[in-house]
């Protein structure tokens, strides 16, 4: 029986006044959380897919040419009396817009013309975990919902077999994906969370528990649901109006559902050879990576809402031209497989692709060959629903110590990703302990230059 | 003048001596003469530049040891060890102690001595009273200054603030509906709003409210049978037997203290990025199931985790619960990475503010630590003046050095009859000693190393991972020997507080920044909007802990009886009259009836603060006896039913959901384990040393017993809106995923549990056919199976066993996995986990 059906069988039963009160006020406030809401104008974006990059990324080795800090390596910088480092990989101009990206992302770089990068992040403090819950949540001091959860909240979800928000094989900091005192469901679910490596060693099964029953075939188990179905519809009738008993209904049938779905959604071989070797699949140093960003494809296809794949190690205070080409190597052939494979299938417009770390790097070097934290200006980018393509946003200063031109803290980010997914952020509020929060606390911009 | 603690005048004087004294300071130093001055240009100025600010600045964008030195303030101020510039004092200023090199650990800059010459010329410079016409503070030049804007007198208006005075019961007491006052306000707000209140609850509905409300446990078929009985006879009395066999059995404890343990947002590690083990954290969680069992009352039980430190003890066992009740200060989330000592230090009281108020008060006093509260009356002064008090304790939670792991502390020692577990033995700790000296060691030899390489010119970098990794282990033994005394056996340690000897008063933090002190600082005191005439000033030497304790305990305080009643109510209803229950403020929710909140805080004084005899008479009502019912047109009336038209219908919580599972099943084990699984993991950090599997634990204990790590919830809790322990959380979400399903559907949990009840009621119970059903349907649902229900379950079996059969599996396991399959679907159903 659908909730239609068991609405309507009702509302015979007990008169249409109930019927008509449930509809209007009860069903709003215990309707199911996940669907899909309309937001507040019309979208880019209908999802997210965030490459998050855990450790802090050196922005002037890849994002962010420099070409005076090459010239003055060895020179003292004007912070203390370590001196600058030139960024060892060459700069090039890309595609048709010219874009300078460096010789880590030989792969990336033919995507040139799809990027926006933004040259003038700031945050607020050099730490990774205060920086970290900054960039997922907007504030390090307090617990407060993270960006997917926020996301899922204003939108819910599109397909009801599998959860609106999913984050592959996080890190430690369930708060980075949490939904603090947004109801518990607008939470990320983690998927290979406790087993990192199962994307890169096993094809088909689901790192999600309790997905199958280990004594039950699937037609016994059907037979136990309906069983509990009618069960759970004998208390519905009793009960009148019980709206969370119609939601453990839907929610039965949903699971039952994600049985089949969920392992079929992050089943790797049945995609063609030909769409593995796009993302590097088939070799190292880019199969976990590459793993990851064909499951947020598929993920992204079948109407999740906000997918994140997380990344880490671009902590280089020291050997950073081994640690970035290391790392770089195990992203760059992935995430252009992602852009190249979601603009065949005719995705991108309205996918909006996000890869940031937590901050940069001090172009002076740090122990010779590495370089500290910097929070005053770093890069990111964005690509795919909404965003420009093959430009420049902002700018830092003559060696990048910090943002100087259109600056953007992670406020004006967080605004600008919910305006591209048709929210904003001053609308979308949850009352909490007395008052409305927001994302974006009282700031905030949205950055309408980098817009398509 | 009343004895506030919080006298205005004195207030006024502290804060315009202290302006004075800085003033003064000023004038001296803008007076210096321009050849002192000189000197700190031509000399001072650019020794600090070259051999400091790289590691000492704003600029450079890094702070060690907390010490900024390229700002007057900052090097007045300090770092960790203490000022660095003591005008005119060169033996109290540590930077001459650190330029000398004589103390290997204060030894800067760390890798060269300065020249003779240069470190005669900074003692010169600090004789000279240290001129320094560098900005007084990276503000522009100026001392932020604090004004407060709060209207206290106008800000007392609320409701909140005001004392309860108990209210005339409405004429409504003398109806047949009415059990007792509480009944009065009830059918007062009935009449008001033109709504007909419920009939009552069947007696097989009150009997399963009543000992899920009481214990979280479902009652057994016989303590159903015989409430159906003695209701039949006399319905009060029946229910107030029942509320004192339930309230006397020790499951109560563990029912209620697990609504206290979310409020206290008790947790068992210190989650964020480090996540470190609180391996002593059960004690606390003991402490508060012993309490509600042995009705403690409130206020003591306040005072107690406030400043249990400080209170007289008789016996060893009292002072045990006393110090163990601290734990509650210490139990937060801590950024255990921060490297400025300074910032911890108030991002450490800051959460203990928070907790505080909200706890005990229903105040959010933390959002006046960056400015003037934006709703309520408390001024940041306020604020600055429960910080002193927090800052002039030491919190004691125990956590290792390590990798990315700074801010150490011990621990609290308990008396030694203290309940304890096991301990290693000698052997065990000389091992753990072995391996101590063995890190030890291997630290030193890989400095060496590192410090050869480096003069030899090849690369000191190639050490810094081995370093890092083998202090951290360091860090971690050192943490575990603490635990044991010499001759192995576990030392008897908690959480918690004790005074720090130096009680001093906060200065005022502009925005919050640690860094933006004001020249004034706030006395240490309490919440001004708040007065009791039976407050106590905070003698000077004393944190003040105890008078804050006893401020919030006092019958005079408005808030803390009514945010403790509400509570008590939304324990018992499912929602608070007040439905903000951990926000009392003004923009916290009225309450939906006030004056009844006023008796049940007015009641709770009476009652000497006596939680369980506020059960008593809150369960005589009526008003709780009602039944679900849904009624169409006082659902128009009143859709969120805050006028308690009926009973609310309620989903158990994770914890009674679990437990009920165990208990219909048999597998409740119901004796109290000895610690957790977090202390059986011991010392160290989740994710790193300890896997977060290792708290997904398979016990047949009460699930209040079960591992609370932040970051690793245990899937049968997180999984049903467990609250996040980060944060105090009065009222827990509810929420209906997939997710839940599956657990109820697959998880090894469930399934190992509906077979054991599969297994009692056949093999044990030799049941079988409609007593079978009869059984199982009365253990997990309190009642008999309708008869469609009990032909729908016959027509279940027989159509999975053909389906078993038809799959191939032998008859007599076919029979028991479809007897399974029904005990699980019993357990599955929505009727098990919704209370009507």
């Amino acid at each position: 029986m659908t909730r239609r059906q068991t609405l309507q069988t009702l509302s015979s039963g007990f008169g249409y006044l109930a019927f008509s009160a449930l509809s209007t006020i009860a069903a709003e406030k215990a309707g199911n959380p996940l669907a899909p809401r309309a937001p507040h104008f019309a979208p880019r974006a209908k999802r997210v897919i965030f490459l998050a990059m855990q450790g802090g990324p050196s922005h002037v080795d890849t994002f962010d040419h420099k070409p005076l800090l090459t010239r003055d390596t060895g020179k003292p910088s004007s912070r203390g009396i370590a001196t600058l480092l030139g960024t060892p990989f060459e700069f090039k101009p890309r595609g048709q817009s010219g874009l300078m990206v460096s010789s880590l992302f030989p792969h990336l770089a033919d995507h040139a013309d799809d990027l926006c990068l933004i040259n003038s992040m700031h945050t607020d403090l050099p730490n990774h975990p205060q920086a970290t819950t900054q960039m997922h949540t907007g504030n390090f001091q307090f617990v407060r919902p993270s960006l997917g959860a926020w996301t899922l909240y204003g939108l819910g979800t599109e397909n009801d077999s599998l959860p609106g928000f999913v984050t592959l094989a996080p890190p430690n900091g369930a708060q980075n994906y949490g939904s603090a005192f947004l109801p518990a469901i607008y939470q990320g679910t983690p998927l290979g969370r406790e087993v990192r490596n199962r994307f890169a060693r096993e094809n088909s099964s689901a790192p999600m528990s309790n997905l199958s029953n280990p004594k039950l075939s699937n037609e016994l188990q059907r037979v136990q649901l309906d069983f509990v179905n009618g069960l759970n519809r004998a208390k519905l009738a009793q009960d009148q109006h019980h709206p969370e008993v119609e939601g453990v209904i839907e929610s039965f049938e949903l699971a039952f559902r994600m049985q089949d779905e969920v392992p079929e959604v992050l089943d790797l071989s049945r995609e063609p050879d030909s769409v593995k070797k796009l993302y590097g699949l088939d070799e190292e140093p880019t199969a976990t990576f590459a793993r990851q960003c064909l499951s947020a494809r598929r993920l992204a296809e079948a109407g999740v809402r906000f997918i994140q794949v997380n990344h880490g190690n671009w902590d280089h205070h020291r050997n950073l031209k081994d640690g970035l080409e290391r790392n770089c190597s195990e992203i760059d052939k992935p995430i252009a497989g992602l852009i190249a494979d979601l603009k065949q299938r005719d995705l991108l417009k309205d996918t909006l692709i996000v890869w940031a770390g937590e901050f940069g790097r001090t172009p002076h070097g740090q122990t010779g060959n590495g370089r500290d934290h910097n929070n005053k200006g770093y890069s990111i980018w964005m690509a795919g629903g909404g965003v420009k393509g093959g430009m420049r946003y902002g700018s830092t200063d003559d060696y990048g110590y910090q943002a100087v031109e259109d600056k953007m803290h992670i406020h004006d980010w967080h605004a600008t990703i919910l305006h591209l997914l048709g929210l904003d952020h001053e609308r979308l509020t949850y009352r909490y302990a007395g008052r409305d929060f927001r994302l974006t606390d009282v700031h905030g911009e949205v950055a309408k230059g980098l817009l398509a | 003048m009343n004895s506030n603690p919080l006298p205005t005048l004195a207030f006024l004087f502290l804060v315009a001596s202290s302006v004075n004294a800085q003033q003064a300071v000023e004038t001296a130093e803008t007076q210096a003469s321009a050849k002192d001055l000189d000197f700190f240009e031509k000399t001072i100025r650019p020794a600090l530049v070259k051999h400091c600010y790289e590691c000492h600045s704003k600029e450079s964008g890094k702070i060690k040891g907390s010490l900024i030195l390229d700002t007057r303030d900052g090097s007045r101020l300090g770092g960790d060890s203490g000022p660095a510039v003591v005008p005119f004092k060169i033996e109290e200023s540590l930077l001459i102690a650190a330029i000398r090199h004589n103390d290997k650990d204060l030894a800067m800059p760390p890798k060269y001595r300065l020249e003779d010459s240069l470190v005669a010329d900074f003692e010169k410079w600090i004789a000279m009273g240290a001129p320094d016409p560098r900005e007084p503070a990276a503000t522009g030049g100026k001392v932020p200054e604090y004004t407060n804007t709060i209207d206290l007198e106008k800000g007392r208006q609320h409701w909140a603030y005001q004392a309860p005075k108990k209210p005339q019961v409405p004429e409504f007491s003398n109806t047949d509906w009415t059990r007792n006052a509480i009944d009065a306000f009830v059918a007062e707000g009935h009449a008001s709003k033109g709504i007909t209140p419920a009939p009552d609850a069947s007696p097989q509905t009150l009997i399963r409210r009543l000992t899920f409300d009481l214990t979280g446990l479902p009652p057994s078929p016989e303590e159903v049978e015989g409430f159906i009985a003695a209701y039949a006879e006399n319905a009060d009395s029946a229910i107030g037997e029942t509320v004192a066999r339930l309230l006397a059995s020790k499951a109560f404890g563990e029912r209620w203290g697990r609504h206290w343990l979310d409020v206290a947002r008790y947790a068992e590690s210190s989650g964020k990025e480090v996540n470190a083990t609180y391996p002593q954290a059960w004690r606390y969680r003991d402490y508060v199931i012993d309490a509600f069992n042995a009705d403690k009352p409130y206020n003591e039980f306040l005072v107690e985790q406030i400043a249990g430190d400080l209170l007289p003890a008789k016996t060893d066992k009292e002072r045990s619960e006393h110090l163990v009740a601290t734990g509650f200060l210490a139990l937060g989330t801590k950024n255990l990475n921060e490297q400025n000592s300074r910032q911890f230090r108030f991002d450490l009281v800051d959460e203990q503010i928070d907790t505080t108020t909200q706890a005990f008060l229903a105040t959010t006093a933390a959002c006046a630590r960056c400015h003037d509260h934006k709703f309520d009356p408390i001024p940041m002064s306020d604020y600055y003046a429960l910080a002193g008090i927090f800052l002039s304790s030491e919190t004691l939670y125990g956590t290792p050095n390590g990798l990315q792991s700074r801010r150490a502390t011990e621990l609290v020692e308990l008396p030694s009859t203290a309940p304890n577990l096991p301990g290693v033995g000698l052997a065990g700790i000389i091992e753990l000693a072995y391996q101590r000296e063995v890190l030890s060691e291997a630290v030193t030899s890989l400095e060496q190393q590192a410090a050869e390489a480096r003069r030899s010119g090849g690369d000191p970098q190639a050490f810094v991972g081995r370093i890092l990794q083998t202090r951290n282990q360091l860090g971690i033994a050192e943490g575990k020997l603490l635990l044991y005394d010499d001759e192995g056996n576990a030392r008897a340690l908690a959480m918690g507080m004790r005074e720090n000897g130096d009680a001093f008063d906060s200065q005022i933090l502009i925005r919050g920044e640690e860094d933006q002190a004001t020249a004034e600082r706030a006395p240490r005191g309490v919440l001004q909007v708040v007065k009791t005439d039976d407050a106590k000033a905070i003698p000077a030497g004393q944190s003040g802990r105890l008078q804050l304790a006893e401020w919030m305990a006092s019958p005079e305080n408005p808030l803390t009886a009514r945010v403790l009643a509400n509570r008590v109510w939304l324990w018992l209803f499912g929602e608070g009259l007040v439905s903000s229950v951990d926000n009392f403020g003004t923009t916290g929710e009225k309450p939906s009836h006030p004056a009844l909140l006023d008796y049940l805080a007015v009641r709770l004084v009476e009652l000497d603060w006596s939680v369980k005899d506020l059960i008593r008479e809150i369960t005589a009502t009526r008003t709780y006896r009602m039944a679900s019912t849904f009624d169409a047109e006082d659902y128009e009336k009143d859709p969120e039913n805050r006028f308690l038209w009926r009973a609310n219908p309620r989903r158990l919580d994770a914890e009674s959901l679990r437990d009920a599972t165990l208990a219909v099943s048999g597998l409740l084990d119901s004796d109290r384990p000895l610690g957790s699984a977090v202390a059986e993991a011991g010392v160290g950090f989740v994710g790193r040393n300890i896997p977060e599997s290792t708290f997904e634990t398979d016990t047949n204990h009460r699930s209040v017993y079960l591992p609370v790590v932040r970051g690793a919830v245990p899937e049968s809790l997180a999984l049903f809106d467990f609250s996040d322990p980060s944060l105090t959380s009065g009222k827990r979400e509810i929420t209906t995923v997939p997710s839940q399903a599956l657990y109820l559907m697959n998880s090894p949990f469930v399934i190992r549990s509906s077979n054991a009840l599969a297994k009692l009621l056949t093999e044990e119970m030799g049941l079988r056919g409609p007593e079978l059903a009869r059984e199982a349907f009365f253990r997990a649902f309190s009642r008999p199976p309708t008869s469609d229900e009990a032909a729908e379950a016959k027509a279940f079996v027989e159509e999975f066993l053909a389906k078993a059969k038809a799959e191939g599996l032998p008859d007599s396991e076919a029979r028991l996995l479809a007897l399974t399959g029904f005990c699980q679907s019993l357990l599955a159903s929505a009727e098990f986990r919704y209370l009507n």
